[in-house]
């Protein structure tokens, strides 16, 4: 029969099994995630980058771009979109951003400026409500797989608040997915819209002589909600690759430390048991001495 | 000269349909347009309707609700963020062109 304190040490053990089962899955799941998110990061390519090649032609063709969205203002009041995950387990991925996003938000406040916050995935509304934040919007179940229709909402919103001037410019904090081992927290200008700088992905061939059907003013008008669609949209989808591949870094590190908390109780509950042991052999062994003496 | 030119029609999921066509159709929001090969360098907005793109095995057809059209050096581009391929005729992407903006509407809702 085993003591007290070799049986405490075996229901560690076990404790500490069944986690590492579960963080186990967790790592596998996210790995399957992260292949697919980046499938979906690379079918979205395409899309932006034909959209950055028709705003440059009309850009060549009206020789300089037009437009309210394009203007910037004098900001009175600047929009924040945070962009996080609903769930957490995902090591610094949801930290780092929020981080950012506080300190620049500090920043505005300092410097006399007014903040609206937005907020996308559970974790950024919760920091941002505990705070007493107003959240002027908070979108969830977005993050796990964006949908095109998720950026819809969140650049109509966004629009929205810009037109009417309740905010004068909007920033966003996210995680931009480097590769498989770095993500990294960035802070991009969404409104005013930024148009794409020349040739920045060398795949335009800038050309004249353009029928434009309606005029280039018109179709730009057109085209700029929609490219703001797209660039959010791009946003969300490198996002979820980052929280994916966050996790799965995370729950690695998790499987890998139960797998060493695993060996080093296991070598406690033999210490144990074999002090038992010992302590049982010198108390026999005693009492038979006494009873020879004797 | 070539008789052939390069379609892609993008959306941002995915391009979902690329390939050779000798003529398309299409419907922009000042009309409709027919594209051979060799046509002039245009870029125009889609309206709500089909698209049809006719190559050397048969043709495709297309529901379409809003989007741009960039037609360059035989590379005709749909960008369009509402768009779905149709079996069957035109008839069957006006339909599906139909329920996109429908979709639309009762997203704004």
């Amino acid at each position: 029969m085993a003591s007290a304190e070799v049986r405490a040490i075996r229901r560690r053990i076990k404790s500490v099994q069944s986690t590492m089962k579960i963080t186990r899955a967790m790592e596998l799941i996210a790995t399957a995630r992260i292949g697919k998110a980046q499938v979906r990061v690379a079918q979205a390519k395409p899309y932006t980058q034909k959209m950055n090649e028709v705003i440059r032609n009309i850009a060549h063709a009206t020789g300089s771009l037009k437009h309210p969205l394009l203007e910037r203002r004098e900001p009175k009041t600047v929009g924040v979109l945070v962009v996080t995950s609903d769930r957490g387990l995902a090591g610094g991925y949801n930290s780092s951003v929020i981080r950012l996003a506080d300190a620049a938000i500090n920043r505005h406040q300092r410097d006399g400026l007014r903040v609206r916050v937005y907020t996308v995935g559970a974790k950024a509304q919760a920091y941002f409500r505990y705070r007493k934040y107003s959240i002027e919007h908070a979108w969830l179940g977005v993050t796990d797989t964006p949908r095109y229709v998720n950026a819809r909402t969140i650049a109509n919103i966004l629009l929205d608040e810009y037109a009417t001037e309740r905010v004068d410019a909007v920033e966003a904090y996210t995680t931009e997915y480097v590769s498989a081992l770095t993500q990294t927290a960035t802070e991009w200008n969404v409104l005013p819209i930024e148009p794409p700088a020349a040739d920045d992905d060398g795949t335009a061939v800038v050309a004249s002589g353009y029928t434009f059907e309606p005029s280039p003013e018109e179709i730009l008008g057109r085209l700029l909600p929609r490219y703001l669609e797209g660039t959010i949209f791009g946003m969300l989808l490198e996002a979820s690759a980052s929280e994916h591949a966050a996790r799965r870094r995370a729950m690695k590190a998790a499987t890998e430390n139960a797998e060493e908390l695993t060996r080093i109780l296991t070598r406690e509950a033999n210490q144990a048991r074999q002090a038992e042991i010992t302590t049982e052999i010198s108390e026999i062994v005693g009492g038979a001495e006494a009873l020879s003496g004797g | 000269m070539a008789t052939n030119f390069q379609v892609d029609i993008v959306t941002p999921e995915a391009v979902i349909w690329s390939g050779e066509a000798h003529m398309l159709l299409a419907r922009t929001t000042e009309g409709d347009i027919g594209v051979l090969a060799n046509h002039e360098p245009t870029m125009a907005a889609l309206a709500t309707g089909a698209v049809t793109v006719r190559h050397d095995s048969g043709s495709v057809t297309a529901g379409i609700h809003g989007g741009f059209l960039q037609i360059y050096r035989n590379q005709v581009t749909l960008l369009t963020d509402r768009a779905e391929l149709t079996e069957g005729g035109v008839e069957e992407a006006r339909a599906a062109a139909s329920a996109l903006r429908d979709a639309e509407v009762e997203e704004a809702e």
